[in-house]
């Protein structure tokens, strides 16, 4: 039996393998998903708008309405938010435009081993290539928003700076905090159902306590922990480059993005490790 | 190792667990330790866990096709999943040699809203296949599917022996080097289960190791030299697949006919068949016979109330619950007046033709119309003999009277 064609499987095999075959492993791993990781993707997408009229519309119409609704309470004088030189349907847009990545990506990724089910207790594949899938989601959501703010940045005839061609990179920390934080709330759905529901409702309500539709407060309780949330600081800078062609807080976003990526690394080891224990427990 | 082996198992166990709450606990508790790089220490058994299989070693070569057997929950099923790699053994350890394709449900991953080519391409990047691969296989996977323009349509508008074709199409043209097959033939009809266990055999003249898990008995006396037999998690036999089958009834055999004396005691119990005797045709008691032998089946039968004109009927059963034959007194053009208190009634058999293997004889006594019995019984085992010569490959069911012609 040549060795390196040869398969084995026994217990808690990983913690036998060195630190760093275990990273080689998930590296090797990876790169043989990236087919199926399309396939998957396709699979969702033209799967989810196969029966309904409106199709991949309803990403834009998702948003029209939120904004609109901000739009609403901020002229009736029930909100009360300034946002100096910009118009606020623009603003609010561009922070949702950003806020999808996260709030998208991280449903999209929690709910992605569970809703797979029998796939995965039936069929031997890289349960990675699910999750990564279901971040492609978010993509779709994103470039729709990103024409849409496009439009609307036309029509209010605001001029984005030219620091606004580096947004698909400016937003990345972002992808890999969803990616990271989705690969480790997979598991736990998979554990506890519970999961897929407290995510929802995380999110949902994080949009109003992170400045996504506002401007971050200078001071309270709010501010202080905008001051320190990293994806706070992201959303910001992403918006602030964009609008005004700089990030004030460089240096934030640099540790912020250090942060993401070693949230991302961590979890998808984690998931690595563990992930033959999920499909006996789903 | 030696060069030819593709799959050893090494005193392989699994646990699994009766209750969710526990599975939840245990799972969180299991994971938590391996993410501070502890082991789990799977191998020690918790309060509520049991062995699903238990300590279960065998080696599998280039080309064999070995079966699995054993009555439901006897962790066939769970085996298999660990030699894909699903589950990961809990004891022991699994060596696997090339590329597997399992078909451990047929059309799992199939989406129902997307047609069947989509499906076609999906289900292949599952299983491992590049695009181009499946390109080149396409034409191939539809013509063997055989559904025609149906491949278009989206899969949830499929019969399921449709969806069962697809599924087994695709598993079947991943060119694996060890193909897993779990009790999914069973969905088809008979000509696509014909056309699958031929695949089968192709690919074994390839090279290809199969493993088959199933219940069809004579699909396994049929398919494979080599079978194993599971008994709640345990092996307990590996062998020649006849030798392994009947391991399965005699482990089995008191259940069976417990069972079946549940079922055929449905009757009114009016009758009741107290003794069933095989004779040979010297009138001896006998219980092993020629293809070519007569058989006497003597029946003693209890009548509590007086019955008019029943119908007697035997039949021959296989030990995998093949009907063989029957006959009845209604058949025979025989009428019988009535029935009262003891009696005995007795056919002769003029020749059994059955080949080789193990038999009961089933005798029922209905009432006039043949709808409902008075009274059942499963009895008389026998064993025939039949000089037709085993290659362990095909086996008939019956060796006819006949003569040649002209040769």
């Amino acid at each position: 039996m040549p060795a390196d064609n040869v398969t084995i499987y026994q217990p808690d095999k990983q913690l036998h393998m060195g630190f760093w075959a275990v990273w080689k492993e998930m590296f090797v791993e990876l790169a043989r998903s990236r087919e199926l990781i399309w396939r998957l993707f396709l699979r969702d997408f033209s799967a989810k708008y196969k029966q309904s009229l409106l199709g991949v519309s309803w990403a834009a119409i998702n948003p029209l309405i939120t904004v609109g609704v901000f739009v609403f309470l901020n002229r009736s004088g029930v909100m009360n938010i300034q946002t100096a030189d910009v118009p606020y349907p623009v603003f609010a847009l561009l922070g949702l435009t950003i806020w999808v990545v996260f709030s998208k990506g991280l449903a999209a990724c929690t709910s992605s081993i569970v809703s797979a089910g029998s796939m995965v207790v039936k069929i031997n594949f890289p349960k990675i290539s699910l999750v990564i899938a279901a971040m492609g989601q978010a993509i779709v959501e994103l470039l729709v928003r990103i024409g849409l703010t496009i439009v609307v940045f036309i029509i209010f005839g605001v001029m984005p700076s030219g620091m606004a061609l580096l947004f698909p990179l400016l937003i990345l920390p972002i992808f890999f905090l969803a990616l990271g934080l989705g690969f480790f709330l997979a598991l736990l759905a998979g554990l506890f159902r519970d999961t897929v529901n407290l995510v929802t409702l995380l999110t949902t309500y994080l949009l109003f306590l992170m400045p996504v539709v506002y401007p971050p407060p200078e001071s309270g309780i709010l501010g202080i922990i905008n001051q320190w949330n990293p994806l706070s600081i992201i959303i910001v800078s992403c918006r602030e480059a964009v609008l005004y062609g700089s990030i004030p807080n460089l240096g934030g976003y640099m540790w912020s993005s250090i942060f993401c990526l070693v949230v991302f690394l961590i979890s998808w080891r984690l998931f690595h490790l563990v992930e033959t224990k999920i499909p006996e427990r789903i | 190792m030696s060069d030819d082996i593709v799959v050893r198992a090494t005193n392989v166990s699994k646990k699994f667990c009766r209750s969710l709450k526990h599975v939840m606990l245990y799972g969180a508790k299991d994971i938590g330790r391996n993410i501070v790089g502890l082991s789990s220490r799977s191998e020690i058994l918790r309060d509520g866990e049991f062995w699903a299989v238990d300590n279960v070693s065998f080696e599998l070569r280039r080309g064999e096709t070995l079966g699995i057997i054993g009555p439901n929950g006897s962790g066939k099923s769970t085996l298999l999943k660990m030699l894909n790699g699903i589950f990961m053994p809990d004891k022991g350890k699994i060596e696997i040699k090339g590329r597997v394709g399992a078909l451990i449900e047929v059309g799992a991953g199939f989406h129902p809203m997307l047609s069947g080519r989509e499906n076609v391409y999906i289900n292949g990047a599952i299983l491992g296949m590049s695009k181009k691969e499946i390109d080149k296989k396409f034409d191939e996977i539809v013509a063997f599917a055989d559904i025609g323009d149906f491949i278009d349509a989206p899969v949830k508008h499929y019969s399921s022996g449709m969806y069962a074709r697809l599924g087994f199409a695709v598993a079947a043209h991943v060119e694996p080097e060890i193909l897993l097959v779990d009790e999914v033939l069973s969905v088809g009809d008979y000509k696509f289960q014909q056309k699958a266990l031929n695949k089968i055999l192709k690919l074994g003249e390839e090279g290809v190791a199969t493993i088959l898990v199933t219940h069809a008995l004579h699909t396994v006396r049929f398919m494979c030299l080599r079978a194993i037999c599971l008994y709640k998690g345990e092996m307990i036999c590996d062998g020649d697949s006849n030798k392994t089958i009947q391991a399965f009834q005699t482990k089995m055999n008191q259940e069976v006919t417990v069972n079946l004396k549940g079922l055929l005691n449905q009757g009114s119990n009016e009758v009741e068949i107290t003794n069933v005797e095989l004779f040979d045709k010297d009138r001896k008691k006998c219980s092993v016979f020629k293809s070519s032998d007569s058989m006497i089946i003597g029946v003693e039968y209890f009548a509590k109330n007086k019955v008019l004109n029943p119908v007697i009927q035997f039949g021959v059963v296989r030990d995998d619950n093949l009907p063989c034959f029957c006959g009845n007194t209604e058949m025979s053009k025989i009428k019988i007046e009535s029935i009262e208190d003891k009696g005995y009634f007795e056919v002769k058999v003029n020749k059994v033709m059955l080949t080789s293997g193990k038999y009961a004889v089933v005798v029922i006594i209905f009432d006039r119309s043949m709808a409902s019995p008075y009274g059942a019984n499963f009895m008389g085992e026998f064993i025939v003999q039949s000089d037709y010569p085993r290659t362990g490959k095909s086996c008939p069911t019956f060796m006819v009277d006949y003569e040649w012609l002209a040769y």
